[in-house]
């Protein structure tokens, strides 16, 4: 009988190990050792701002400009040309899901995730409430920065409920575009005022890749991007327009080129991380993306007279670097003479080609000007927004009397607009240095207002002001309808030969979104709310 | 997901899935119960439902895989078991495409006037994108210039499956030793399998060694242990689904006038773009710039590969090392009760090698990745039993005990981009390095108790109880109780007044419930943070769920099950059936669920309202001839319907996976069964019902997501027919599947790309495609009929897909002769003067043929991946025949 009592003893022993000690013992196990509870969110907002160029911080920054800013946009508004490829989605007017839902699926996945996160933790509960208050002015700005893209893509979207998975909403609500621009201008209007003294303790500085923590700055791009809000609404809602461009001018936009809002890139650690989206879109071995200039735009660079290079535009020979082979390791043109750059015409196939240009077989890249590999570099700054465009925006505010600007001084805005345009390269190559006597002769070869009606020259100019941001381009027509593009109708186009007014919707909200029934149309064609659509 | 537990010898082992292809692609990485030798397994008892949980644990919810191995024999001498087994595999083409139009496209102004082309020219063949397309005209003979710039007659070029498969190779040696007495014996064996596949240049071997040794001391304890060791090297996993790396896909792209040996390029580098000088003896003209030794490539598609490239460059490779011991005493305290204590490891690594060559089209520079996974699950478990029978009639046996189970998983790799040394792919010369690495570590504790009561040998009554407590919850509501109570009754035996043709009769009846946690992995629970990567030197802040939304609140699940069966054979066991009825509720389900990527994230973990399953499962046995010839034969039928009764709060529909075409998903949608197929389907006019078009004569999508089929069958069956003459076996297995849906992504694609026979109408010369509905006027609807040109007819054929999911979609039912065996034992008296006692021989052949479905070109079971997504086909493995030669023996 001891024997057994031992026994029982020692089984009584081994399940007091086995089950008594449950819940420190277990809750230890759920802990993981290589994540953080909490975490310094000037992280969070060096992530945000990469995203904001091409999704980087997402891990594939090939991914979103490949899809839509060059995959519709740059054929769309036809700055490039293709027979194929995905850019072919935007020149032919075809439809590709991963075109229309690659937006959606980034911004908000990625950068607005970080800045959600950022604006919580920095707010009323959050483990970082009221540190980095500048930063978190920032994180508004870029908030606001983003989600007009968004709806500026797809018309209503989820605004006010996203962000919000730890509340249980697991599916927002869409809301209106016209109620998005409201609460985007009050965002922009709130954060450049609330913006304090720069604090050198607080990592802003080193984790702001735009300004490096300069707050000037910040306001500026604030009261800028106000101002292209505004303007974006100005034929639907002047009344709103005006208040917020007048607002705008007294808070302060960009001055100089030196304001630029350029996303920093470098070669490594990471191609899918650290590298240039755009650039790896098209570099041949990498996305190997068509990367031909339409004619449409060769054809408004070399002036009406094409066999002189006198009436071209400076900015002919930075975009393009000629007719030549790019291969992975070098770019060798064949043709770098500016008269006889040729634009690819948009909505044409190899066959239509051959017919347009008399030859059978055509070599394409012994034909047709390709981009300059030199704004291709895989470390090339990504910029999102540029010192002309502001002075090309108060240039048709000034023109419509918009904000308390009149149409005197709308020359003036016009000029510096295009002599910024024409000097901001530089940060490509030294190479693309324009002199002042060029932008001069350009200004009085194409005077405002008399090549062509003001507001036409305007919207021209802001078109070719966005090469490379094919996305803003292709906004800004679709709103002023300049430059004034003929459409193509390709064979089998599902937009019944128009050019795309705005993209369809990821098919995972289409069906699994219940409240997408709060969407608008959800097609190519429908014309968003301030191009003149529903609301 | 639904994945049963294996348990070796009262041990949980584990059968984690590496990965699987998704939407984007991919490979199976393989599982867990490939490391076993199949000759060590004894026996195999499936436990379904609910009651085998109280011993098993929360993991045995979807049943449990209970595999005993071969134990030491007590005997004279030594025992030996050798066997061998060879078997050979050939990929079944179960494509009928057309063969009559090649490669080219629709030229012209305006689809009405476009007429289908073959390429004149290198330019016209590249610049068009047209290498994957399959729309020229009819057959000529004509030339015609190839991606290479060769020209070539324009005919069918032949089957380039038979040139590019080859015929797969398996061979099994296994030899055991036994022997001892009762109170020592030992069992011993080794295994060596070599496989090579039907895809080129795929490997797998495995070798095996285990020893078991059973041990008494006195008559009271007893000692079982047992080591199993297993090396599995595989080379050239297939990759499936989505293009990058799927040479299956780039096969099927090829147009009809394409021989596939074109593609092999350099010789001594298949798939890749021969030397100048071999370019230039055979006239090849590399348009896309490639240089020699990179990805040779069809078309500007740089995501479709070349089948060579894919096979023979892109590596996918790893080794896999496994000790799985267990060890188990029992000392019989007295003659009615017993303590046991049992520890049981599982650990492994896997070492492997990933490899995007240097020159891939979609990747030039190339990338590599070697990692290492180490995964170990410890389990110890005791018990305290009691066995007794009263009076030779009343029987009790009980036992409680515990369990303690911890598993530790890291991951480890090396990951490079780009190489120094041109196409020299190690990691050491990787440009740009990184490296991963992932760690997670769980536990469950239990407690457990049974208790059966029996009387006679026909009365049983069973009950059962367990706590689980989960370390992967949230620790304030982490654990779950579990009880099941179960009666059976002979009735034949208890009864002894029924008439002589009724040989047995037994009813059961059972109620279980078990909590389960299946899918979580550790720290799912709290939202958590990390900065892995720079950049321009400053870190980028993340979250370490990625896009998974952590959830807090998670809860274990409840699924409760009511069971009632019976089981009946007559005529002294000459006929015979089992039936089984089972009604079985499952609330707070766990899935990772499809949020808006408006949330932030896209996914998030949720208990998932209540599902329920109710079923039959039906056996039918016979033995309809005994005597010189000895005919068996039995049939097994089940059904099930599940229903989803609710969902998330408020949500009445969830959304699960979606093919690569992303033209439908499986969703959850309250009232309808699990997992239906939704889809955008062809608009319809609601007054007339009529579909809808537009002026192009092409389908109008409707924009909303209808549910179009379903992946799970109305019922599944075998029939399986053994006839034993003397020594000779012969068996045939049928199986079937009747009803249940499959959405072929792959027919979508072969239609966009002008291969399926579908696809001719409408062509030139063929009959013409009319399309019959309505059109949109005004407000309202008009009639239209229209009768398409060939231009339309190929751009209605590539929007098809896209806006019209129903006409993609195909009644899986099937009947299939999935085995022919014939076995012959050879007479004792041929041997009897040597050692040898007992020599089988066999032959084994497996899915021999499709005797009945409906879906074209595709497997009606063919499927990307294991996950919970039936129903859904996107460019699978090719379904392959097996046939076999099996030679045991023993001494």
């Amino acid at each position: 009988m001891k024997y057994l009592k031992n026994i029982i003893f020692c089984s009584a022993m081994a399940a007091s190990l086995l089950t008594s000690c449950n819940k420190s013992d277990l809750k230890d196990l759920n802990i993981n050792p290589q994540a953080l509870n909490t975490i310094d969110l000037n992280f969070l907002f060096t992530a945000a701002q990469l995203g904001a160029a091409s999704g980087g911080s997402a891990g594939d920054n090939r991914y979103i400009d490949w899809r839509t800013n060059i995959g519709m946009a740059s054929t769309a508004i036809q700055q490039l040309g293709t027979t194929g490829g995905i850019s072919n989605t935007g020149d032919k007017y075809q439809d590709n899901f991963e075109t229309s839902s690659a937006p959606f699926e980034f911004i908000y996945g990625d950068q607005l995730k970080d800045i959600g996160e950022i604006l919580k933790q920095s707010g009323p509960g959050g483990f970082a409430e009221g540190k980095n208050p500048n930063l978190r002015q920032a994180a508004r700005i870029l908030r606001a920065f983003l989600f007009q893209r968004l709806t500026d893509y797809y018309g209503s979207v989820p605004y006010f409920e996203t962000m919000k998975a730890g509340e249980g909403i697991f599916f927002p609500k869409y809301d209106k575009q016209k109620l998005i621009y409201a609460d985007l201008l009050k965002e922009l209007e709130e954060a450049t005022a609330a913006f304090g003294a720069p604090d050198p303790a607080d990592g802003f500085a080193s984790a702001d890749l735009y300004y490096k923590g300069d707050i000037t700055k910040w306001k500026k791009w604030g009261y800028s991007l106000m101002l292209r809000a505004a303007m974006r609404i100005s034929n639907v809602d002047a009344a709103t327009a005006n208040t917020y461009v007048a607002k705008a001018l007294a808070g302060g936009v960009f001055t100089a080129n030196s304001d630029n809002v350029l996303v920093p890139m470098a070669e490594a650690p990471s191609l899918w991380t650290n590298q240039n989206g755009i650039s790896r879109a098209f570099i041949p071995g990498d996305g190997g993306e068509p990367s031909f200039l339409s004619r449409t735009l060769v054809d408004f660079l070399k002036g009406p007279n094409t066999g002189s290079i006198t009436d071209d535009d400076p900015r002919l020979m930075i975009l393009t670097g000629g007719i030549g082979v790019w291969t992975p390791t070098s770019w060798t043109p064949t043709i770098s003479d500016p008269t006889k750059q040729k634009g690819l015409p948009n909505g044409k196939d190899q066959t239509m080609l051959e017919v347009i240009e008399g030859v059978t077989p055509l070599d394409l890249n012994a034909t047709y000007s390709k981009i300059n590999p030199l704004l291709l570099d895989r470390s090339e700054p990504y910029m999102l927004m540029n010192y002309g465009e502001v002075e090309i925006l108060l240039a048709e505010a000034a023109q419509r009397s918009i904000g308390g600007l009149t149409p005197a001084v709308a020359k003036a805005h016009y000029d510096d607009g295009v002599k910024a345009s024409m000097q901001m390269y530089t940060i490509y190559d030294a190479s693309f240095a324009v002199a002042d006597t060029k932008v001069t002769t350009y200004l009085t070869t194409y005077p405002y207002n008399v090549t062509k009606p003001a507001l036409e020259m305007i919207g021209d100019q802001y078109w070719v002001n966005h090469f490379l941001n094919w996305w803003e381009a292709w906004s800004n027509w679709r709103r002023t309808g300049f430059p004034v593009l003929v459409p193509t109708n390709y064979p089998g186009n599902v937009t019944d030969g128009k050019i795309p007014q705005r993209l369809k919707y990821p098919n995972a909200e289409v069906g699994g979104n219940p409240n997408f029934s709060g969407a608008s149309a959800n097609d190519y064609v429908t014309k968003l709310w301030w191009a003149g659509g529903p609301e | 997901m639904n994945q049963p537990l294996y348990v070796v010898d009262g041990v949980p082992i584990d059968n984690t899935n590496f990965g699987q292809a998704g939407v984007w692609g991919g490979a199976d990485q393989g599982d867990g119960m490939s490391s076993i030798n199949p000759d060590d397994i004894a026996s195999m008892t499936v436990l379904k439902g609910a009651g085998a949980a109280a011993l098993y644990g929360s993991r045995a919810a979807n049943g449990v895989i209970l595999i005993t191995t071969k134990k030491g024999t007590v005997r004279n001498g030594l025992g030996i078991e050798v066997n061998s087994n060879y078997v050979f595999e050939t990929v079944q083409n179960l494509t009928d495409f057309q063969l009559t139009h090649g490669n080219g496209g629709y030229d012209g102004a305006t689809p009405q006037t476009s007429v289908a082309i073959t390429p004149k020219s290198i330019e016209t063949h590249w610049n068009n994108w047209w290498g994957l397309q399959s729309w020229g005209p009819k057959f000529d003979g004509s030339p015609t210039v190839q991606f290479d710039g060769v020209t070539r007659p324009y005919s069918y070029a032949g089957d380039n499956w038979k040139r590019f498969y080859e015929i797969g190779h398996t061979l099994t040696n296994s030899i055991a030793l036994s022997g001892g007495s009762e109170a020592q014996n030992f069992r011993l064996s080794a295994a060596q399998l070599d496989n090579t596949g039907v895809a080129p240049n795929t490997k797998f071997s495995r070798s095996n060694i285990s020893l078991a040794t059973n041990s008494k001391f006195g008559k009271k304890l007893s000692v079982n242990s047992k080591v199993m060791y297993s090396n599995e090297k595989t080379k050239g996993r297939p990759n499936v689904s989505d293009s990058p790396g799927n040479e299956f896909l780039a096969l099927m792209y090829l147009p009809g006038d394409v021989n596939v040996l074109n593609l092999l390029g350099d010789p001594n580098k298949p798939g890749a773009v021969p030397s100048l000088e071999q370019q230039q003896q055979q006239g090849i003209k590399v348009f896309d710039g490639k240089q020699p030794g990179e990805e040779f490539q069809v078309s500007n598609n740089l995501w479709t590969q070349n089948p060579y490239w894919a096979a023979h460059q892109q590596r996918n490779e790893d080794v896999r090392d496994r000790v799985i011991a267990t060890g188990n005493a029992r000392y019989d305290i007295t003659s009615f009760l017993y303590i046991s204590g049992q520890a049981g490891m599982d650990w492994f690594t896997k070492r492997g090698t990933l490899l995007t060559p240097q020159g891939t089209g979609h990747n030039r520079g190339g990338s590599m990745s070697e990692y290492e996974y180490r995964t170990r699950e410890i389990n110890f478990q005791y018990m305290l039993g009691f066995n007794k029978t009263y009076n030779g009639k009343f029987g009790v046996n009980a036992f409680f005990g515990g369990n303690r189970m911890r598993r530790t998983n890291e991951y480890i790799s090396a990951n490079g981009s780009g190489f120094n040394t041109p196409f020299f792919a190690a990691i050491t010369n990787a440009r740009d390095k990184n490296y991963d690495y992932n760690y997670g570590k769980q536990g469950i504790n239990s407690i457990f108790g049974s208790v059966e009561f029996s009387y006679n040998n026909y009365l049983f009554l069973t009950g059962t109880a367990r706590k689980d407590w989960f370390s992967v919850l949230n620790p304030e509501d982490n654990s779950i109780v579990y009880p099941s109570i179960g009666a059976s009754f002979v009735f034949t035996e208890a009864l002894k007044a029924f008439p002589g043709w009724l040989s047995y009769g037994k009813l059961r009846a059972g109620w279980a419930q078990v909590g389960n946690v299946n899918s979580v992995s550790p720290y799912q629970t709290t939202l958590l943070y990390g900065a892995g990567s720079t950049h321009v030197g400053q870190p980028l802040g993340g979250f370490s769920s990625g896009s998974n939304f952590p959830n807090p609140n998670l809860k274990p699940f409840t699924s409760t099950e009511f069971e009632f069966g019976m089981e009946a054979r007559f005529f002294n066991d000459r006929l015979g059936f089992d039936v089984t009825y089972y009604d079985q509720k499952t609330t707070d389900d766990i899935l990772n669920a499809n949020i808006s990527r408006a949330s932030g994230f896209t996914t998030t973990t949720v208990n998932l309202g209540k599902l329920t399953n109710k079923g039959i499962e039906v056996l039918l046995t016979g033995k309809p001839i005994q005597g010189g010839v000895n005919w068996d034969v039995s049939l097994n039928f089940s059904k099930n319907n599940s229903k989803v009764i609710s969902l998330i709060e408020g949500q009445t529909e969830v959304i699960g996976e979606e093919p690569r075409t992303r033209t439908v998903f499986i969703k959850s949608i309250v009232g309808q069964p699990f997992g239906v197929i939704t889809g955008q389907t062809q608009l319809r006019d609601p007054a007339s019902g009529l579909l809808v078009y537009d002026a192009n004569g092409t389908p109008v999508g409707d924009g909303s997501y209808k549910i179009i089929g379903n992946g799970v069958p109305d019922f599944t069956g075998g029939l399986n027919n053994s006839f034993t003459w003397k020594q000779l076996n012969l068996s045939f297995l049928i199986d079937f599947k009747s009803g249940g849906d499959i959405y072929s992504g792959t027919n979508v694609r072969m239609t966009q790309a002008g291969f399926t026979k579908q696809t001719l109408l409408g062509r030139e010369g063929e009959a013409p495609l009319t399309v019959t509905g309505v059109i949109a006027d005004g407000a309202g609807y008009k009639p239209f009929t229209k009768t398409l040109a060939p231009g339309e007819a190929q751009n209605y054929w590539g929007q098809l897909g896209n806006r019209a999911a129903e006409k993609f979609i195909y009644d899986a039912s099937f009947i299939k002769l999935r085995q022919v065996t014939l076995a012959y034992n050879l007479p004792k008296r041929i041997f009897s003067k040597t050692p040898i006692q007992n020599v089988m021989l066999s032959l084994v052949a497996r899915n021999l043929f499709i005797l009945y479905k409906n879906v074209d070109n595709i497997d009606p079971e063919s499927s990307y991946t294991s996950s919970n997504s039936q129903g859904l086909d996107y460019f699978g493995m090719p379904a392959t025949r097996t046939y076999g030669f099996n030679l045991r023996a023993t001494f």
